[in-house]
């Protein structure tokens, strides 16, 4: 009896470690990205916007006004304040993608929820599509494009018959690790972006709005 | 020789008068007020006459570096002692009610209920905002005042001095009306340049104002 115990209780250990293991990628299977299709939805572009931000961090809540500023010399920057005006942080991406923090406040002035904002931010401004795509995968009835950087691969992914972009992904080999939806219009003034967080307890909601 | 010591002359009597320009510039059209404990006096008394304040306001958020402004209206209502309830409509909708030692956030997704006893920078954000409106915030040990006036209002500088506050505030400028008192204007000044300005306008002092206003 007791033995019989055991293996049940091994083999329903062995199920969840093996189901924790499974590849989120396993069943992409590898196509000729298609040029037309990139050169039509790859997200290269974004266009100056105010955002409602509203952040949930395993269990904390915060919001405020998020501005993505296309600068005149191609650069990007990202300032976040809180509703009344005080600034929380102010990021910039030169043109050639290189990261800089001109503003942080002490609350927030940690490494990792710094690396975790700049690829938050470097992905939903598709820093990453920037360079030549020459990866391209389907899974179901999605085309996934990739570009591999380091560890990981940032994807845009779009529909069989390319008629939209349907979701971005950042992932390392096996693991989905961040799902950026996009609602509504579409890039390069994108009017809703949820950035979900699958390896820990984070989403960015962010709703664009017109300036007075 | 002497045309390059005229030249130097020349350009440290340009530099000397663009110093003291930038000095007196930095209030334009104010003077000191010369009589301090008068006017905290004045200020504590007329202040505390004002129970209830029912206001509109605009609240711009200027980023020099990045040449962008965002404008926001909405409503205002302060109930003494200690009630403010700040109401943005555009563009966007944001509520905050802070009652006593309590406070409520809601924004479009959440609504979330802080004692503000339980964070200390909270703490200070919620008394200097009652503070100011309340005219309590020259007896604040949070900042060192200065004051200036004009012919219609009264100008406090106010410069924090704590560093938790520093981070986040250069200096705070209060304009209050000279005729009721009343806070005309509150502009923040940020360490990196930005600046907030909110503006009071259609005050109402003294009327009737419901306490199912700062239900939390």
């Amino acid at each position: 009896m007791n033995k019989s115990l055991t293996q049940f209780l091994l083999f329903n250990f062995a199920s969840i470690v093996c189901l924790a293991c499974a590849s989120d990628y396993k069943h992409m299977r590898a196509v000729e990205p298609d040029a037309t299709c990139i050169s039509k939805l790859a997200p290269r572009q974004f266009s100056t916007s105010w955002y409602h931000a509203s952040v949930d961090v395993i269990g904390k809540h915060i919001s405020g006004l998020l501005l993505i500023k296309n600068m005149p010399d191609s650069a990007y920057r990202i300032v976040f304040t809180n509703e009344a005006g005080v600034t929380f942080f102010d990021f910039g991406f030169s043109r050639d993608g290189k990261f800089n923090v001109y503003n942080i406040i002490n609350q927030l002035n940690k490494g990792p929820v710094i690396q975790t904002l700049r690829k938050d931010f470097e992905l939903i401004l598709g820093l990453p599509f920037h360079t030549k795509i020459s990866q391209a995968w389907t899974m179901d009835d999605d085309v996934f494009y990739g570009v591999t950087q380091k560890k990981e691969t940032a994807y845009f992914i779009t529909s069989k018959d390319c008629a939209s972009l349907r979701r971005l992904e950042l992932g390392s080999s096996r693991k989905r690790k961040v799902t950026v939806n996009i609602t509504g219009q579409p890039y390069p003034t994108p009017d809703k972006i949820e950035i979900v967080h699958n390896t820990f307890d984070m989403q960015i909601k962010l709703t664009r709005f017109e300036k007075e | 020789m002497s045309k390059n010591n005229s030249l130097h002359r020349f350009l440290l009597t340009m530099l000397f008068c663009v110093f003291v320009t930038s000095v007196d510039a930095q209030y334009a059209g104010y003077k000191p007020v010369s009589d301090l404990p008068s006017f905290k006096k004045k200020f504590a008394t007329e202040s505390a006459k004002v129970k209830s304040i029912t206001s509109d306001f605009t609240q711009e958020k200027i980023l020099m570096a990045l040449t962008e402004k965002i404008t926001s209206t909405g409503k205002f209502w302060f109930k003494r002692e200690n009630r403010v309830r700040i109401e943005y409509i555009k563009p966007f909708a944001y509520l905050m009610i802070m009652n006593n030692d309590k406070m409520l956030v809601k924004d479009n997704d959440k609504e979330n209920k802080i004692n503000v006893k339980s964070n200390r920078l909270f703490q200070q954000v919620h008394r200097i905002m009652i503070d100011c409106v309340q005219g309590t915030i020259l007896d604040s040990k949070d900042f060192t005042t200065r004051i200036f006036e004009d012919d219609k209002v009264y100008l406090l500088e106010m410069t924090p001095s704590s560093r938790a506050l520093r981070e986040f505030f250069q200096t705070i400028l209060l304009t209050v009306e000279k005729n009721d008192y009343s806070v005309k204007t509150i502009e923040m000044n940020e360490p990196a340049g930005d600046k907030t300005i909110i503006s009071f306008k259609n005050k109402k002092l003294n009327e009737q104002v419901a306490d199912a206003v700062f239900a939390l």
